[in-house]
């Protein structure tokens, strides 16, 4: 038990001393052995109480304390709920939709991009594209299927001097395409705002007019990762020579604009390509594709 | 999406996909089922490439068919209903016997002994044999790794795998091995034929000239001289 107060005081003053300040250590090791010993109250109580106390005998804020979440990956963000602190770089920032948001974006690190929100109540300074912060004490959080992270009033980013590597936005995977999903095959866009209209109507302006695009919304899959890819009508045009001018004749000949999709799933699903695209939040979207051509020979030779 | 990921297709011999008898999950209606497989793999979606044997509607007209689909390793028994509309549309069309991928979500059947693993395809797609070849490479490696995870029981459901199965290990390797000499033996083959038709081609060449005439005069015939009834059984 002893041992014990001696780690939980290290960690307290070892937390003022980080946002430099000096405490009595024995005065803390007394206070802890109090509450824990005597009062019988609970671990993480009695740290916050005395930590609390601390900070009134010095008259310092929050703020001015280091965040104690511990330091992690992007990549090891997986679930919601937890405190943690990132050494991030804005890769991207958003238009804010709601008056709430005070910056929308994505962050990453050498492991992975993840979208952040900054509440406008956080009341924090603003954060630039390409440069890197330290975001402290964010709380990760899962929306619409996939995490984020979100700086509040206890959060803290401080700007350091140091370009964070992002991992690399290009990529290549070979898989096989294992879905080809709604909304793909020749579509419909919004003359005025390029979303993709069900029915001739646009979700945001209405029945409007639209134009013909051609895509594919599918899922490569690799047997240990799967992704969500995008494909042009460029795309497309190259792995089965119907561009936009052909799909729109199927689509006559056929009188079903559906025709289009039937003929691109029989002739693409199944198949493994090699797909080089950059790396969105959701989706990869697609510079070049081609069927992939296996040596099975050299392949073969190599797992005998 | 719900929040929920969605689930990798993995890749796995029949021979081993009809060995797996282990369910996880699906204690309530949404939670999602799994098949454990006796080298410690965690399925719920598969992607497999075979041919299909046959195609045959379990009680007729119910538009519900059972079909059987052959790697090198084994038979896949797979069933395709009106709630696997894409699925449906390819299984119609398609007479067997032919190359196919099929993205499937496992069943298990609770059987009175024990039970199976069956297939209920997502989508089946007509594909040549350069699909094939890949994929049994592909998921000869994929379950080679797998084997590696279970003799260094590095992971959950290996352990888990072990605890249930007690597979042998060696048994497995062997069959991967023979599935991926199969495919490269045809190469071998292929290369063998066309090697030989080259052969062939140059000698042909050379009594053709020699032989022109009788050659004309032996095949110069009347499309009706032959009758193709006796052959084709009619």
């Amino acid at each position: 038990m002893e041992d014990r107060i001696n780690e939980l005081t290290e960690q307290i003053v070892k937390r003022f001393k980080d946002s430099g300040f000096d405490v009595d250590a024995k005065e803390v090791s007394k206070r802890l052995k109090l509450l824990i010993f005597e009062f019988k109250v609970p671990e993480s109580e009695a740290v916050r109480t005395v930590t609390n106390y601390l900070m009134k005998e010095l008259d310092i804020s929050r703020e001015q304390l280091v965040a104690e979440s511990p330091l992690v990956k992007i990549a090891d963000i997986t679930t919601p709920g937890k405190w943690v602190s990132l050494k991030a770089k804005v890769v991207q920032l958003w238009d804010a939709t709601s008056p709430n948001v005070s910056q929308v974006g994505l962050i990453g690190d050498e492991t992975g991009i993840i979208k952040f929100v900054i509440w406008a109540k956080a009341g924090k300074g603003e954060v630039e594209e390409g440069k890197s912060y330290l975001f402290k004490n964010v709380v990760t959080d899962s929306f619409g299927g996939r995490m984020q992270v979100n700086v509040n009033r206890s959060s803290q980013i401080v700007e350091i001097d140091e370009d964070v590597q992002l991992p690399p936005r290009e990529l290549e995977v070979v898989g096989a395409l294992i879905a080809i999903q709604q909304n793909s095959g020749l579509i419909k866009r919004c003359k005025l705002c390029n979303r993709t209209m069900t029915k001739d109507i646009c979700p945001v302006h209405g029945k409007v007019e639209g134009y013909d695009d051609l895509r594919i919304k599918g899922v490569v899959d690799d047997g240990e990762n799967y992704y969500e890819v995008i494909l042009n009508e460029d795309n497309i045009r190259a792995l089965t020579g119907i561009g936009l001018n052909e799909a729109r004749k199927i689509a006559e000949e056929k009188l079903d604009r559906n025709a289009v999709l039937t003929e691109l799933k029989t002739r693409l699903l199944g198949r493994y390509f090699r797909v080089v695209g950059t790396r969105g939040e959701r989706y990869l979207i697609v510079r070049e594709v081609e069927f992939l051509k296996p040596d099975i020979k050299t392949i073969a030779g190599e797992i005998l | 999406m719900n929040g929920r990921k969605r689930e990798v297709a993995r890749r796995l011999f029949a021979y081993e996909f009809n060995r797996s008898t282990h369910k996880i999950g699906g204690e309530d209606e949404r939670s999602p089922v799994y098949v454990l497989t006796p080298t410690g793999m965690r399925c719920n979606r598969v992607f497999v490439v075979g041919v299909l044997l046959d195609k045959e509607e379990t009680r007729p007209d119910t538009n519900f068919w059972r079909i059987r689909v052959s790697d090198p390793t084994g038979v896949f028994i797979g069933y395709v209903g009106r709630f696997q509309p894409d699925a449906l549309e390819t299984i119609l069309e398609v007479e067997p016997p032919e190359l196919v991928a099929i993205v499937a979500k496992v069943r298990l059947f609770e059987g009175e002994t024990r039970n199976f693993a069956s297939l209920r395809p997502e989508s089946i797609a007509v594909v040549d044999s350069d699909v094939r070849d890949y994929w049994v490479c592909e998921t000869a490696r994929l379950t080679l790794e797998r084997i590696k995870q279970m003799e260094e029981r590095s992971s959950e459901d290996a352990e888990l795998a072990w605890q249930i199965y007690n597979p042998d290990l060696e048994e497995y390797r062997t069959i991967v091995r023979q599935a991926v000499q199969s495919v490269v033996a045809e190469y071998g083959v292929v290369e063998e034929a066309k090697e030989k038709a080259a052969r062939e081609e140059e000698k042909e060449e050379i009594e053709e000239i020699e032989d022109i005439d009788e050659f004309e005069e032996e095949f110069d015939f009347e499309e009706e001289e032959w009758d193709l009834s006796d052959i084709l059984g009619e």
